[in-house]
């Protein structure tokens, strides 16, 4: 074999080698969750109570605006965080506050939890309520628009059932905005 | 930080040229892929282009996976041109690494060249992101994680009124709307890499966007071939009510999952920020300091007769010719050149491309070459004057570090790039003695300076100006290619010329060639 034809085996070896390390590399097997794992995942839009704190503008600040936004009273309008408490097999998981979104606190809450549990019968207890302190301002008044009344989600949401899950099977609990409720969701043969 | 930053080059140079070495001598300079690897990447997006249309055509917003999995079944078109697809994008990713690494070791990312080093860092991010939407069309198991992972980083950011996570809980079937904005970002994000490109290659002249045809259809026929050899798979479909199980994943679009999976969203996003701002800041925090960097070069308006050679090599785009400041008294040109420091990374190219040596880097015109070759020439003892090398410092088998002239046997005359030689310093070392000169060049695609190479064989051979003059004896001039490692593809380069030009008398041999009067005179004749 001369030199080049050599030269030609070993570079189209090279070629055909890297062409399948790229080939491999690109169908990697790769486990992104444990195998014996289940998940609860709570998860959740709720509209809170939105409330609004007033307070009357002093002169000093008054003149320090432009004469057209002068406005005496200004108000601060948010939505009352509410706290999450879950449970399973009676030990504590979650203790946490959850606040409304946007920057402002002004927006729905939303809840988003993954809870990695074994496989296997739990009791699973949900509470989310409301804070009614809600940071303490003194002066705090109620929305006045009763359809926003009417959609808000009940200060006290409670679920507390047993649930079965399977091996990598999720079992998903939301609120159920119709029946002002907290449900269970799962695939079929993945919980119960 | 600089020391840092020296010490990684140096270890990539080191790696790359061995690599190069194996390369050119498997395949030759002219098709080694690691040379041409950014030209590698736009034929690549070529591919992905003209492939992706086609699979546009099949896939339908309202069931990816299954769209996806009946092109996948097709035996005798969608396998193969969706494995084509994917291969393509994992390969522009591997070609997009090597050119960084190219690019870093060799030093080419401060100065004039920064706006290329953070164009090319926003080409590889929208090749990252391109693909990354390229995945989720698929909605596959590494789709719903890719997804899932993407919604919990983007959640952080004070940008969405709602969580994106909340779409893929499961409550209810996947929007539609996420598909088309996938599918949109998958499409748009490519368009804008056509502008980032012209961007990417706007301070250069005559940027080679495709690689030679032979390495360019040798790279997509050895992709095609792998597509139809290894088909591309599919993980099981999107469940949103079952924990992603093991399945086939893309290192390299999915690499990062593995590290960013264990950490919240605010870490992640804080560990990114930081490795951008380190490879943005690259050319900021790894310029050499201001003492050891090279001038640009400078025009000497007395000696420039406006002949536009240096306007028309220059590869950076630097030089451009303006009306002579003063007029055209005395019969002088109406331009002259003038370098655009901006621009100008002292290549040197334009010295020696101008015959009058009136243009050039400070220390390295065309007469302050002659000067270092007078002073060379004197160094050297007058009866051992066979072959004397001219190599280039940062390539040529670093023929030109130390040892060399026990290696090489011969004296080297080393220069910073052979497009900045003056052929002048050629015809000088002929005249003086010398019955051979040798001149080692980095191989044409891997020239720091771009086309110093080139341009100096065009001048040696072609007429190119600043030419080497027909009085010189060709049969004496003989230039090579050698990469950093390659240093014996040099020695054996020199021994082969010491043979072939034993049969040749002994050159005459000039006590004092005075070649800068003699150009002085050609210039006061123009």
């Amino acid at each position: 074999m001369t030199a080049r034809a050599l030269r030609v085996v070993i570079g189209s070896a090279l070629a055909l080698a890297s062409a399948a390390a790229l080939a491999a590399l690109s169908a990697l097997p790769y486990a992104a969750e444990p195998a014996d794992q289940a998940v609860i995942r709570l998860a959740w839009r709720a509209r809170g109570e939105r409330v609004r704190a007033c307070r009357r503008l002093t002169p000093a600040e008054l003149a320090k605006l432009p004469p057209h936004m002068r406005q005496e009273e200004v108000c601060e309008r948010r939505v009352l965080p509410y706290r999450l408490r879950v449970t399973i097999d009676g030990a504590s998981v979650v203790d946490e506050l959850v606040r409304a979104g946007g920057a402002r606190e002004d927006r729905p809450l939303f809840v988003f939890r993954d809870l990695a549990v074994a496989p296997g019968p739990h009791r699973l207890e949900v509470m989310f309520e409301r804070e009614e302190d809600g940071g303490g301002r003194a002066e705090r008044e109620r929305e006045e628009d009763e359809r926003a009344d009417a959609r808000q989600t009940p200060r006290r949401l409670a679920l507390d059932q047993p649930v079965t899950l399977a091996t990598r099977r999720i079992v998903l609990v939301t609120y159920d905005d119709e029946g002002k409720r907290l449900r269970l969701l799962a695939a079929p043969g993945g919980g119960s | 930080m600089q020391r840092l930053a020296a010490a990684v080059e140096t270890a990539a140079r080191r790696a790359l040229g061995r690599a190069d070495a194996l390369m050119n001598r498997l395949y030759g300079w002219r098709y080694n892929p690691l040379y041409h690897s950014g030209a590698v990447v736009v034929a690549l997006l070529v591919v992905l282009l003209v492939t992706g249309i086609y699979l546009l055509f099949f896939y339908r917003l309202g069931a990816p996976y299954a769209s996806v999995a009946a092109l996948t079944a097709q035996p005798w078109s969608g396998r193969w041109v969706r494995g084509l697809h994917r291969y393509a994008s994992d390969a522009a990713v591997v070609a997009t690494l090597v050119h960084a690494l190219r690019v870093y070791a060799q030093g080419r990312r401060w100065g004039p060249r920064t706006l290329a080093w953070v164009t090319g860092l926003i080409l590889l991010f929208v090749v990252f992101v391109s693909g990354w939407t390229g995945y989720v069309m698929v909605w596959d198991v590494q789709a719903q994680v890719l997804a899932t992972e993407g919604a919990r980083l983007l959640d952080v950011l004070p940008i969405f009124s709602e969580p994106i996570s909340r779409a893929f809980v499961g409550e209810r079937p996947i929007p539609g709307a996420f598909f088309f904005l996938n599918l949109f970002a998958h499409i748009a994000f490519p368009i804008g890499l056509g502008l980032v490109v012209w961007l990417h290659v706007s301070r250069v002249a005559r940027p080679g966007l495709l690689p030679p045809r032979g390495l360019m259809w040798g790279v997509i026929g050895l992709l095609t071939v792998l597509s139809v050899a290894w088909p591309v798979t599919m993980g099981p479909a999107a469940d949103l009510f079952r924990l992603p199980g093991p399945a086939p994943f893309d290192v390299f679009y999915a690499f990062w999952l593995p590290l960013v999976r264990p950490l919240p969203a605010g870490v992640a996003w804080g560990l990114f920020t930081l490795i951008a701002l380190a490879l943005v800041l690259i050319p900021v925090w790894t310029k050499p300091a201001a003492a050891l960097r090279p001038a640009p070069s400078a025009v000497d308006e007395n000696l420039c007769s406006g002949c536009e050679q240096c306007y028309l090599d220059c590869p950076y785009e630097a030089i451009t010719m303006i009306g002579r400041p003063g007029g055209t008294a005395e019969g002088r040109s109406a331009l002259v050149a003038h370098v655009n420091p901006a621009r100008c990374v002292s290549c040197g190219i334009c010295a020696g491309s101008c015959a009058p040596m009136g243009v050039g880097p400070p220390g390295r015109t065309g007469r302050d070459q002659l000067s270092a070759a007078r002073a060379f020439v004197a160094a050297q003892r007058p009866d051992e004057r066979g072959v004397v090398v001219i190599a280039c410092d940062r390539g040529a088998g670093e023929i030109t570090g130390p040892g060399a002239v026990e290696t090489a046997r011969s004296p080297v005359y080393a220069v910073t790039c052979v497009g900045n030689l003056h052929t002048s310093v050629v015809e000088y070392l002929v005249r003086a003695g010398w019955r051979g000169v040798l001149i080692v060049s980095c191989p044409p695609r891997d020239c720091w300076s771009r086309e110093g190479p080139k341009w100096l064989e065009q001048r040696l051979y072609h007429e190119r100006e600043a030419e080497l003059q027909e009085r010189v004896d060709r049969r004496r001039v003989r230039l090579v290619h050698a990469g950093a490692a390659e240093r014996g593809v040099v020695v054996a380069a020199i021994a082969q010329f010491r043979a072939e030009i034993a049969t040749l008398a002994a050159s005459p041999g000039e006590a004092e060639p005075d070649l800068a009067r003699e150009c002085e005179v050609e210039e006061a004749g123009r």
